[in-house]
């Protein structure tokens, strides 16, 4: 069948006449979600091109859903029906994921979402809905497993945003701790953008935990490493989780972030193929170092596209492809299956990270490491 | 023929138009918008009872619209209650909370006023997202099966098409329209106009205006109530910055003020302005546009600036449509109509 | 107590910084009546200058405030003059909408200029301290602005007090009428204090900048901060203003130890109700009814 399909799409694209593939695309373009949203945009650019130099011939139909579900659905509402889309990619956040989600599967309008973390999007059972990246459960689980494997910590606190995010990241992650039979020191959700942490975090130093466990989307990491710093808060490892953790400007701040653990769907330097030059490429295009979201999305709109060539254009038969296909790019091996509860759902291969000499090294797994783990976390000088 | 007649003649057919649309109007994404628009109208038109009519500016109806959505997804989510009963248990929360707000806010005036509002509302934005055990926190609550609508054993509806969310939507705006023109045309509207204007004199005259500031909240708070319900339901999906954040009361509060406060039509014309007028810059239809009448070529660089730029922009322009419209039709969009046909009329004389 | 001290410490000096943002939003609506919901995209404003002056010319954080204090106060006198004087006598919701247009407008054209990246302006001392035992810290460049966030005031008090100009502000805020009676000038009084508030939120927005980060949306919070700390100090008194941005500092601070982080706001907005409810002329206001 597939083989069938794949000479298909061969047939078509050799058919001078061929329309060209018309996808969607539901992003952050503005509002409080447009920084990461920049970085998914872009991603998507940087496919664009790629699949016109392997001539595929792609028309893009972008939407700002500007962080809000009830635009996200009314941007679904217009690709599905209005622009007749093969296939959407997006959107970023998990409350429009989730809002767009049964939409997709109304339309059956094949939906790959790049880089939302909510578990239940995969979860409801959807055959249209497609995830690339991890879900939420997998930040806590693989960064708590590399702490356990370093060392004996008996105590954890907590400390995220409460944004979506923040808080069911730190609530699977808590479920998780319970099992390795170790304490909640402190729980301590913070609202994002606050000028002061330090009163938070003196009282979590008060409390002396092994571990302290961040969720920080944005620059909120950099400022609660600097007040941890000032106010002296010293565990045997600092676990950061989310996007805040992993970007160049935190690695930038050396003083604070030397020696933090975070964990990512990607890095610039794993040796997934093409990971190291899509990095190279977007530096050089757009002024800056790629997120994990750029990956995905570039990621996810290359596959998108293709299945949809390959489908010759036909929503049920791109479906039909991305379920059987299998891919190995700037994401490493990409496959949508169907476990443990999950349908559709790539299970990404989390990679476990620490800032050594200002730069990301991948620590865990073993397989994809550059560098050995640094453990316990230094004293502050 | 009289005036009042063909005005009723027009209201009939615009009426009997709005009613057979579905029948003709397959384009869900035509139906999805016009979903939208009756959820503004019936916002706008809610903030209009306690904000225009009585002159309490509330800048925190999200409270009452994220009540409303909150108790109606809870009840669906947690103890599988249905949207249509747990409606009525969210109007019934609201009415406490807006009575308690009101007992806090009313001793208020003018800026004080404004303040308490937004501040009360954000103490509900952040009790979501703290009560976790309540409301799921800033997870939000989905739904996404609504059960169907039976009458004994018949399916009214089963919900799975935009068809039953168009006619509620509808539903609702006519009958928030239709309270304004009670409202308006009844004592009550004209007590709440003394109190806009004067709230000292209104005193004298006997009016209690605790009392009918009250009555005005509820009565706005129910309707708000309704439209977060509807929009629960419709989209599938709350969480705590969709409709509880300051941003929801400011759009509750733009559409009625940019249309007309005060007016029947302000809040349907705001809608029919600020609805549409958003999705097309958002979704880049202008400068489709712009391109489909050969105004701008696609490739050209002024249609590559507009179509890298304008929808990241269109807030910009939201913006900049709130200041003109303020400095140029300090009335709304309908101030601006009435003056225009009064000098019509003094032309024609 | 080591936790008790150091809150108190944070508590106070970030409320310095809240106190400089309340000040100018206080003397915008004591001599105009007017609520500027766009007074923290100002404070943004004032921000995204610190990062201009820092990453193009050097200009240390600290230093900029003398160049982006003027800067600012032009800024704010050409909003008074163009839009927010025209609807001086419109009705309140008019003149709400009409700033929060504004803020929109602001925000918005920040971020199509420096796109909606967080910018971080990372200094030799942005993560220093300075130990005072018991394990308590205090953090210099906090420290730092919160004197300069004195001398401010200082200053702006003896402006108010025993100049000419700042009698005619402070006689024009207790009553418009009989000031332009006795021959003040309010409309210029108008400028002059609006252009005052936004060079303070200005300067809040740069003192702020070595400790925080900068994005285009940052104002909404800190708009909502300086209504609660206004309306704590009384609106239209400076030294209320004050005592609530420091206030309010210290009451997020400790709810944060002694409540939770998550419900710090509450406390705050909280506070804030109950100041309405039994003292609506604030702490330091004089009843004006």
């Amino acid at each position: 069948m597939r083989k069938h399909l794949l000479a298909l799409g061969a047939v078509l694209a050799l058919s001078p006449c061929l329309m060209a593939q018309k996808i969607g695309v539901i992003n952050s373009m503005s509002g409080p979600e447009a920084p990461i949203g920049e970085h998914i945009t872009n991603g998507i650019k940087l496919a664009e091109e790629d699949l016109k130099k392997k001539g595929i011939n792609l028309q893009l139909v972008w939407e700002d859903d500007t962080g809000k579900p009830q635009i996200s659905m009314s941007a679904m509402e217009k690709l599905a029906t209005r622009d007749n889309v093969v296939g959407v990619v997006g959107p970023y956040t998990s409350a429009c994921s989730n809002a767009v989600a049964k939409l997709a599967e109304k339309y059956r309008v094949p939906l790959l979402i790049p880089a939302a973390a909510k578990e239940e999007i995969t979860r409801q059972g959807l055959k249209y809905v497609f995830r690339m990246n991890a879900p939420a459960d997998k930040y806590a689980s693989s960064l708590i497993d590399a702490a356990a494997a370093l060392g004996k910590p008996k105590s954890i606190a907590f400390i995220y945003e409460n944004t979506d995010f923040g808080t069911s990241t730190s609530k699977t992650a808590k479920e998780y701790v319970a099992k390795k039979g170790m304490q909640v020191v402190a729980d301590e959700p913070y609202p994002k953008g606050a000028a002061d942490y330090r009163s938070t975090l003196a009282k979590v130093k008060s409390k002396n935990p092994d571990l302290v466990f961040m969720v920080s989307y944005v620059a909120d990491a950099i400022l609660l490493m600097r007040q941890s710093k000032e106010v002296g808060l010293q565990p045997q490892a600092f676990l950061g989780a989310g996007a805040g953790f992993t970007t160049p400007e935190f690695a930038k701040e050396r003083a604070i972030s030397e020696n933090v653990i975070s964990c990512t769907q990607w890095t610039g330097d794993v040796n997934w193929p093409g990971a190291k030059e899509f990095e190279a490429r977007f530096k050089a295009k757009f002024g800056k170092e790629p997120t994990y979201h750029a990956a995905c999305a570039y990621a996810s709109m290359m596959i998108m596209a293709e299945t949809a060539r390959n489908a010759g254009g036909d929503r049920t038969k791109t479906q039909q492809g991305l379920k059987a296909g299998k891919w190995n790019g700037v994401m490493g091996e990409v496959q949508f299956a169907d476990y443990e509860g999950f349908t559709n759902q790539n299970n990404h291969q989390m990679l476990v990270q620490q800032i050594i000499n200002g730069n990301y090294e991948t620590v865990l797994p073993a397989k994809f490491a550059t560098k050995k783990p640094i453990f316990p976390f230094p004293k502050w000088k | 023929m009289n005036k009042r007649m063909l005005k009723a003649a027009i209201g009939l057919i615009v009426l009997a138009g709005l009613l057979v649309v579905p029948r003709f109007v397959e384009s869900p994404y035509a139906l999805h918008m016009m979903i939208l628009l009756f959820l503004s109208v019936s916002q706008g038109q809610s903030w209009n009872i306690l904000g225009g009519y009585a002159g309490q500016y509330s800048v925190g109806h999200a409270a009452y619209f994220g009540v409303g959505a909150y108790t109606t997804m809870m009840l669906m989510y947690s103890k599988q209650v249905a949207p249509w009963v747990g409606v009525w248990a969210g109007v019934a929360a609201v009415i406490a909370v807006a009575l308690v707000i009101g007992s806090i806010c009313f001793r208020l005036r003018g800026p004080y006023f404004v303040l308490a509002s937004i501040a009360v509302a954000e103490i509900m934005r952040l009790s979501a997202i703290n009560l976790t055990t309540l409301t799921n926190g800033a997870e939000g609550i989905l739904v996404t099966e609504i059960p169907a609508f039976k009458i004994g054993e018949r399916v009214v509806t089963d919900f799975l098409t935009k068809v039953p969310f168009y006619y509620i939507g509808l539903f609702l705006a006519l009958l928030t329209l239709a309270i304004a023109y009670w409202v308006q045309h009844s004592k009550l509207g004209y007590y709440f106009q003394a109190i806009r204007e004067d709230q000292d004199a209104a005193h004298s005259l006997g009016i209690h205006i605790s009392v009918y500031k009250n009555i005005g909240l509820v009565i706005s708070a129910v309707l708000t109530s309704l439209a977060g319900s509807f929009y629960g339901i419709y989209v599938g999906f709350v969480d705590p910055p969709t409709v509880l954040g300051l941003d929801v009361s400011v759009q509750i509060m733009l559409i009625c003020i940019i249309g007309g406060m005060g007016t029947i039509w302000g809040p349907v014309l705001g809608s029919l302005l600020l609805v549409p007028l958003s999705e097309a810059l958002r979704s880049n239809m202008i400068t489709e546009g712009l391109v489909k009448i050969g105004l701008v070529s696609a490739d050209s660089k002024v249609g590559l600036f507009l179509k890298e730029n304008l929808a990241h922009a269109h807030v910009l322009i939201y913006g900049i449509l709130v200041v003109l419209v303020i400095l140029f039709m300090p009335d709304g969009l309908m101030g601006f109509v009435k003056k225009l046909a009064s000098r019509r009329k003094r032309e024609a004389a | 107590m080591a936790v008790f001290l150091q809150s108190l410490i944070s508590g106070v000096l970030i409320g310095g910084v809240y106190a400089l943002i309340g000040i100018g939003l206080t003397l915008i609506f004591g001599v105009m009546r007017v609520i500027n919901f766009a007074h923290g995209d100002i404070m943004m404003v004032g921000m995204y200058l610190t990062y201009l002056l820092f990453t193009l010319m050097g200009v240390d954080p600290f230093v900029s405030v003398l160049i982006s204090f003027p800067l600012m106060f032009f800024f704010g006198g050409f909003l008074q003059k163009v839009f927010i004087n025209r609807v001086l006598n419109a009705v309140a919701q008019n003149q709400i909408l009409l700033t929060i247009g504004l803020g929109l407008v602001m925000s918005n054209t920040v971020m199509l200029i420096f796109t909606s990246d967080y910018k971080i302006l990372t200094t030799s001392y942005s993560s220093s301290t300075i130990q005072v035992g018991g394990g308590v810290s205090i953090s210099t460049p906090l420290l730092v602005s919160f004197l300069i966030t004195a001398v401010i005031t200082a200053a702006l008090g003896w402006f108010l007090l025993k100049t000419d100009t700042g009698q005619a502000i402070r006689a024009t805020a207790q009553d418009r009428d009989a000031a332009q009676l006795m021959g003040i000038n309010v409309s210029r009084m108008s400028v002059i204090a609006f252009g005052l508030g936004a060079a303070l939120a200005g300067t809040a927005g740069a003192l702020i900048s070595p400790t925080y980060y900068i994005f285009p949306q940052v104002g909404g919070t800190f708009t909502l901060k300086a209504f609660v700390i206004t309306v704590l100090g009384g609106m239209g008194s400076v030294v209320g203003a004050t005592l609530g941005g420091i206030l309010i500092g210290i009451t997020e601070s400790m709810s944060a130890v002694y409540i939770s982080s998550g419900w710090k706001d509450v406390v705050v907005f909280v506070l804030f109700l109950l100041v309405l409810l039994f003292k609506p002329s604030g702490l330091m206001g004089k009843s004006r009814t």
